[in-house]
This record gives structure tokens, C-alpha cells and sequence, in this order.
């Protein structure tokens, strides 16, 4: 119901969104991946007609909505990366402020508050003033205030950055929710893999402003089909040893983390002998080996040669 | 629309820095300038309390005997000759001063004390008298003889001082001033009495009546108001700010309201505002400080006209500033409004000082500030409530509000496509 057509944003030194084309359609959930910077939060608002593109469209059911942006904003809820409420307002008040922008009043405005506010837990705290609210429960009223005029689909920019286990796992498990339960269309920004793999049924990966691939989690995690991650486990970090195992013949990616390596290599290649043989050499204990099937996050490794979060 | 007012006011009542900067300030500082600078405006007729020595050193019944022995001797009708003997017993000047020093409005304010010239000089020293006032030898008969036959030499009052530059002393010489004026004035109508022209002449008295002055608490109260009011303009683009930058503007813009629509409720919401400090700053002025005769129905209606326009100006301003602020998206133009733009147009339209004594140029600039044109409308009223005196002024400020608004919605980002 939802693409965009080659969508390109030049700002003056920067190519922030670069030939991007990505479709949404009915009821679907998809993630919309990238490292800080990579172009998705210029993205999002071009595509919920806050920002015009350089070049490129957006179309809504095959009309594009550059020119007449209302039916796009009418259909649309922005969960926006910023906290985009009156702090001095309570959840109450904003809520109310932006119902009434929505043509909202009397009953069924009071109803649509009451809705939202069950739908992200905060009900019984709408009372207080926005600045007075953890950074969990302000993401919480953030989104409530999209969903106050029933958008069909949801744009959320990293809705979860910046808060409480608690708070995230209530908002994803939210969002979730909307989209099984009630079949909202949902786009969900982040740089997090694990909730991407959870919430979404497809992944569009975005580097430096280019989409860099996209497909179903099956599909993405197809690419390392002919690979598997290899998690060794030491009892202390050995840089050295390390480094010498990350140049084994057949290594494609090698990471370390504090006592531990990272290795993904094609499927069928004897490490086992060589990482033993090596460990021996450096005095260095094996505490575990660890072989898995590859994660977004690898795909993404594998894609760009960088980690998602530095 | 009403969304918009309604929470642009309540954001307001939550920010109380704002709220002291746009009603405690003007108020405190009403209090402190109305107290400390009382005296300097010719109003405040408590403050200048006087007690006047009058030394009469010629023979005023003589005087006038001999005036009448005069005119008989002229050998006019008798109608005449009896007319002008009357005249030259009524209008004795001295009489006249003492009546004008004690008149109902001066009473409060001057003793009058009959002295010898030695006494007075005495008083004076020892400062129990503020003044004192001679009529030499010959001024009875010089201002008769002025008066009644035209003849050039009037009489010169002497007036002494204990403080040349005290603010009572201005008083004093004004009066005075008046005096004369009026015994010159009199003398024309004398000399006219039995002529047929006379009831003319009298029409122009009104014309001479004196203006009322001004007090520096009503002074205060006008000129701090309308300088706080134009505050009420950077605290709307402060807010416009703040809802850019915490993209709520952008939530606003995703609800397809018209865009204008957001510009005019900021307009109006300044409006509103400006509107509830000018009530509460009159209102208190007159209830504290009797500042104004709170029971003037009359005089409180030309109040609220010119209040009403000021307030639409205001609002119409603070658009503008709304507009570029947007349009910048910085703070900057309500940082630098409210950080000396506000005081240069308070100084040039009058708040702090009465500009007579200022350069052409400046007055003519404070005229055409929405503040300075409001100023002048105010005091105008207050001189004279004449609805005809508040055009000029009122039409100034509604010139510069068209201008201020036109210029908003050329400014205005018109964020209705995907802008
Ligand atoms: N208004 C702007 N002017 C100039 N450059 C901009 C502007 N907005 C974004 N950029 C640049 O465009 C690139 C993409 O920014 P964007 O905010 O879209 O990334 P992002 O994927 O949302 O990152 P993050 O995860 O940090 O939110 C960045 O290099 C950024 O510096
Ligand atoms: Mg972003």
C-alpha cells in the first residue's frame, strides 16, 4: 500500500538517503535496519511528507503523496526518534491537544485517550507532566500520541533508543500486538537487531544512505546459507592468539569481545584442529565452542565489514 | 483553533519565568518608578505640598480709591464710569492670586500665609515657607491700569525661592505663569465689557483652560505597559521555537491542519494574552495606586478601545516574529526582541521618559512604534477623553500591525505539501 520510488535526499556535503525504493504492504511488519547514520531517520520523513525529497517518490495505493500530503498524513502514525511532546503538558493534555487536531471531541475523544493510554500501559500515571516521566514512559506517550487518530500504518523512528527493559519490552510487545492482533501496517526503525528479528516479517539493511539488502529474515539469513558463526569461548583475552586465528585460511569475518572470538567461515571448514593447535601454543584455555546459525547482525557484518553498534 | 488557544495559554500559565517577566516586572517596576519618581510630573500634587509666604507691599485699597477717583474724573457716562469702578474693585489682581492659590484643586497643596517682607525672608531662611511670593509697591495699580485702561506697563509679581530647582518650584512658576496669563486675560474682557462683542470673547475661555496633569504612577502604568506588552511577542516565538525544535510542529503539521491556522492562534493567543496584562496592570494601578478614577465609565471604555488595538498589534507582531523564527528555525529573533529591541522601542516611544526634550527624529520613530503610538493614545485620553484625539495615534498602530502581518504571511513557512 505504501513505496517509495528511488527516494534520494542530498543535503549539502552529504547523500543522506541514496536511490531508496522499499514497499510496505497491508498488515505486514517491517524493519527498516541500519547503523547511526546510515540515512533512516531522513528516510521516514520524506516517506510521512515532513521533508521533501531531491529526487525519487512516495506513493500511498499507487498515488504519489509529494504534492497532496493529506491522505498520506490522514493514513499515517509517526512515532517520530525525538520525544515529540509539550513537556509541561501532562500525558493527558498532550493527548488531548492532539486528538483535537485530529477533529476529535466530547466522548469520543475522552475514549480514544482512554484507549491509548491502556494500549501503552500508562493510565494510571496520565496525570503527570510529560518532563516528569522516565525516558521509557515519555517513548510510551509518544507513541500513544500517533496512534490517537487510528492510523492504518505506523512509522516508527527507533522507538525503543535510550530506555528501561521494562518500558522496551512493554512498547515491543505493544507494537506486536497492533500488528497481529488489530493488523496495522508497521515500518520499525532500529539498529537493534534482536528486536527487528522479533517484530518483523522483513528486513530492508540500510548502509550510508543505500539500502544494501532486503528480504524476509529467511532470506537475509540466506546469505550466510554457506556459512556458519563460530563462537569460541577463552578464560582470558589473548590478543595475539586472536589475531593468528582470525587468519586462518577460509575465516571470513573475525570478531573479538573481551574473552571471547567471533568467527564466521563457510560451512565444512576444519577450524577445530588448527583453533586447538593454536590455543596450545598461546597457553590459552578453550572454555567453549560455540556453533550457530548466523543472526541479522552477522548478515549485517557480513554486508558491510562493520558492526550495527559500535 | 480552540485546541491551539487553549493549549498556548496553558503553556504560558506552566512557565512562570514567563509569567513574572510579563506581569510581576511591569507591575514592580510601576511601584518603584511611580514612587521614587513622584514629584517629576506635575500631577503628583501630594508630593509637592507647599507653604507660600504672600507679601503685599503697596496698598491694594488705595490703590484701587485712587484708580476710581481717576475715572470719575474721566468724565465718561455715567453707566460706563460705574462699570469700570466695579470692574477695578473685583479684579483686584492680588485678590484674584489668592483665590487662584487657594482654589479647591490647590488647596490641598499650598498654605497661604500673609507676612511683612522681613518675616518672609525670615521664613524663608529658617525654611518654615517653600516660597514666597511679593507683590511690590505699584502692582495693584500697574495691573489695574493694564487691565482696565490697556496702558503697557503691567505689574511683575516677585517670586522667591527656597529650592530653584525643586519640582515644586516648576509648580509654583506655572501657576504663577497662569496667573498672569489670566490677569492679562482678564484684562482683555474688562476693557471689552461694554462692548457688544463680549459674549464672543467669553466662548474663548474654554480654550484656556488648563490641561490635567499627568501623575508618574498613571505615567508608569502606560509606559511600562506598553513596553511589557511587547514582550508578550518573543514569549509566542519562544514557544513556536520550542515546538520545532521539540518536533512537536512537526506532530502539528502530520495532522494536516491548515498551516495559517497555527500562525493566526499564535496571533490571537497574543492577543489574549496582551489583553489580560493590560486589565490586570490598569486594574491594579488604579485599585493600589490610585492611578486612575476607578469609576469612570466613560474614561475606562477609551482605555479598552485603545488597549484592544494595541493588543491586536501585539498580535499581529508576534505573528511576524513567529514567521521568521520558523523560517530560521533559531530562537534568535526572540532572544534579541526581548534582549534590547524591546527597550530601544520602550526608550524611543516614551516609557521611560517623556521625549519633549529628544531629538525630532527619535519622536517621530517612537510615534510609529505600535508601544510609542499606544503611549501617546493613552496619555491623550487621559488628558482629554475625546475619541476625535485618538485617531491619529490609533491609525498608526493599525498601519504598522497591517504591515507586521503582511509581511508574517509573506514570511510564514507554508508547510502544507511536503515541504
Ligand atoms: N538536516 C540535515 N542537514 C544536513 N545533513 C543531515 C541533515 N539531517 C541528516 N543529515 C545527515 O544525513 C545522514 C543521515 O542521517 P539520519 O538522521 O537520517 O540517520 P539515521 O539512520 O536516522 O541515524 P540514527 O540512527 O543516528 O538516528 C547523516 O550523515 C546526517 O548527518
Ligand atoms: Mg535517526
Amino acid at each position: 500500500m505504501l513505496e517509495t520510488q528511488q527516494l534520494t535526499k542530498k543535503f549539502k556535503d552529504t547523500i543522506a538517503v541514496d536511490d531508496v525504493s522499499l514497499v510496505l504492504r497491508q498488515g505486514e511488519s517491517v524493519g527498516l535496519l541500519g547503523p547511526n547514520g546510515a540515512g533512516k531517520s531522513t528516510a521516514i520523513a520524506m516517506i510521512s511528507t515532513l521533508m521533501k525529497p531531491s529526487s525519487g517518490d512516495v506513493k500511498l495505493n499507487g498515488k504519489s503523496v509529494l504534492k497532496k500530503p493529506g491522505e498520506m498524513r490522514r493514513v499515517l502514525g509517526v512515532v517520530p526518534q525525538k520525544i515529540a511532546l509539550y513537556e509541561e503538558l501532562s500525558a493527558y493534555e498532550n493527548l488531548k491537544f492532539f486528538g483535537r487536531l485530529y477533529g476529535l471531541s466530547g466522548n469520543e475523544l475522552e475514549q480514544r485517550i482512554d484507549y491509548v493510554l491502556e494500549l501503552v500501559g500508562l493510565a494510571d500515571r496520565k496525570k503527570e507532566l510529560v518532563k516528569n516521566y522516565s525516558g521509557g514512559m515519555q517513548r510510551r506517550v509518544n507513541l500513544a500520541a500517533a496512534m490517537m487518530h487510528e492510523p492504518e500504518v505506523l512509522i516508527m523512528d527507533e522507538p525503543t533508543v535510550g530506555i528501561d527493559p521494562q518500558s522496551r519490552n512493554h512498547l515491543l510487545e505493544t507494537i506486536r500486538k497492533l500488528n497481529q492482533d488489530e493488523g496495522m501496517t508497521v515500518l520499525y526503525t532500529s539498529h537493534y537487531m534482536e528486536e527487528v528479528e522479533k517484530l518483523c516479517d522483513r528486513v530492508y539493511i540500510m548502509d550510508h544512505g543505500k539500502v544494501i539488502a532486503e528480504g524476509t529474515k529467511e532470506e537475509l539469513k540466506a546469505i550466510l546459507s554457506d556459512q556458519e558463526t563460530v563462537l569460541i569461548d577463552f578464560d582470558q583475552n589473548y590478543p595475539e592468539l586472536f589475531t593468528k586465528l582470525s587468519e586462518i585460511e577460509g575465516v571470513q569475518q573475525a570478531t573479538a569481545e573481551e574473552h571471547s572470538l567471533k568467527l564466521i567461515i563457510p560451512k565444512g571448514t576444519r577450524l577445530l584442529a588448527a583453533l586447538f593447535h593454536e590455543a596450545e601454543r598461546y597457553g590459552a584455555q578453550v572454555v567453549n565452542v560455540n556453533v550457530q546459525t548466523p543472526t541479522l547482525e552477522d548478515v549485517f557484518l557480513r554486508l558491510t565489514g562493520r558492526k550495527l553498534r559500535d | 483553533m480552540g485546541a491551539f488557544l487553549i493549549k498556548d495559554i496553558m503553556l504560558l500559565l506552566r512557565d512562570r519565568s514567563e509569567l513574572l517577566i510579563l506581569l510581576a516586572m511591569p507591575f514592580l517596576l510601576i511601584a518603584i518608578l511611580g514612587f521614587s519618581l513622584r514629584g517629576i510630573f506635575s500631577g503628583d500634587l501630594e508630593a509637592l505640598e507647599m507653604d507660600i509666604a504672600l507679601v503685599s507691599q503697596g496698598d491694594e485699597a488705595q490703590a484701587v480709591a485712587s484708580l476710581q477717583n481717576e475715572i470719575e474724573e474721566m468724565g465718561l457716562p455715567p453707566g460706563e464710569t460705574q462699570a469700570l469702578k466695579q470692574a477695578a474693585e473685583s479684579a483686584s489682581p492680588q485678590t484674584m492670586l489668592v483665590s487662584l492659590l487657594e482654589d479647591e484643586s490647590l488647596s490641598e497643596l499650598v498654605t497661604i500665609e500673609r507676612m511683612s517682607r522681613a518675616e518672609a525672608q525670615e521664613s524663608l531662611d529658617e525654611e518654615t515657607v517653600d516660597a514666597v511670593i511679593t507683590l511690590p509697591q505699584g502692582f495693584t495699580e500697574d495691573s489695574l491700569r493694564n487691565m482696565l485702561f490697556g496702558e503697557s506697563k503691567s505689574g511683575e509679581l516677585e517670586l522667591l525661592v527656597a529650592d530653584l530647582s525643586s519640582p515644586q518650584t516648576d509648580v509654583l512658576k506655572s501657576i504663577l505663569n497662569e496667573f498672569v496669563r489670566t490677569v492679562n486675560f482678564e484684562a482683555s474682557i474688562s476693557r471689552l465689557s461694554g462692548q457688544q462683542s463680549a459674549t464672543e470673547v467669553f466662548g474663548g475661555i474654554e480654550t484656556i483652560t488648563a490641561r490635567q496633569p499627568i501623575t508618574s504612577f498613571q505615567y508608569y502604568t502606560i509606559g511600562m505597559a506598553v513596553m511589557f506588552v511587547l514582550f508578550v511577542g518573543s514569549t509566542i516565538a519562544g514557544q513556536a521555537n520550542l515546538e520545532q525544535k521539540q518536533m512537536v510542529f512537526d506532530r502539528i503539521r502530520l495532522s494536516n491542519r491548515p498551516p495559517l491556522l497555527y500562525l493566526s492562534s499564535k496571533a490571537i493567543a497574543a492577543a489574549a494574552i496582551v489583553s489580560v496584562q493590560l486589565t490586570l496592570l490598569f486594574g491594579l494601578s488604579a485599585l493600589l495606586f490610585q492611578a486612575f478614577a476607578a469609576d469612570s465609565w466613560a474614561f475606562w471604555s477609551g482605555i479598552a478601545i485603545i488597549s484592544i488595538v494595541l493588543a491586536l498589534s501585539v498580535g499581529c507582531l508576534a505573528a511576524l516574529m513567529v514567521a521568521i523564527t520558523l523560517r530560521l528555525e533559531s530562537d534568535a529573533v526572540p532572544a534579541i526582541f526581548s534582549g534590547g529591541v524591546i527597550s530601544l522601542m520602550a526608550f524611543v516611544g516614551g516609557s521611560f521618559m517623556p521625549l519633549d526634550g529628544m531629538p525630532e527624529m527619535l519622536r517621530a520613530i517612537g510615534n510609529w512604534t505600535p508601544n510609542g503610538a499606544a503611549l501617546s493614545a493613552y496619555f491623550s485620553w487621559l488628558l482629554e477623553p475625546e475619541l476625535g484625539q485618538l485617531t491619529g495615534p490609533l491609525l498608526r498602530i493599525a498601519v504598522v500591525a497591517v504591515i507586521f502581518l503582511l509581511l508574517a504571511l509573506a514570511i510564514f513557512p507554508r508547510k502544507g505539501g511536503a515541504a
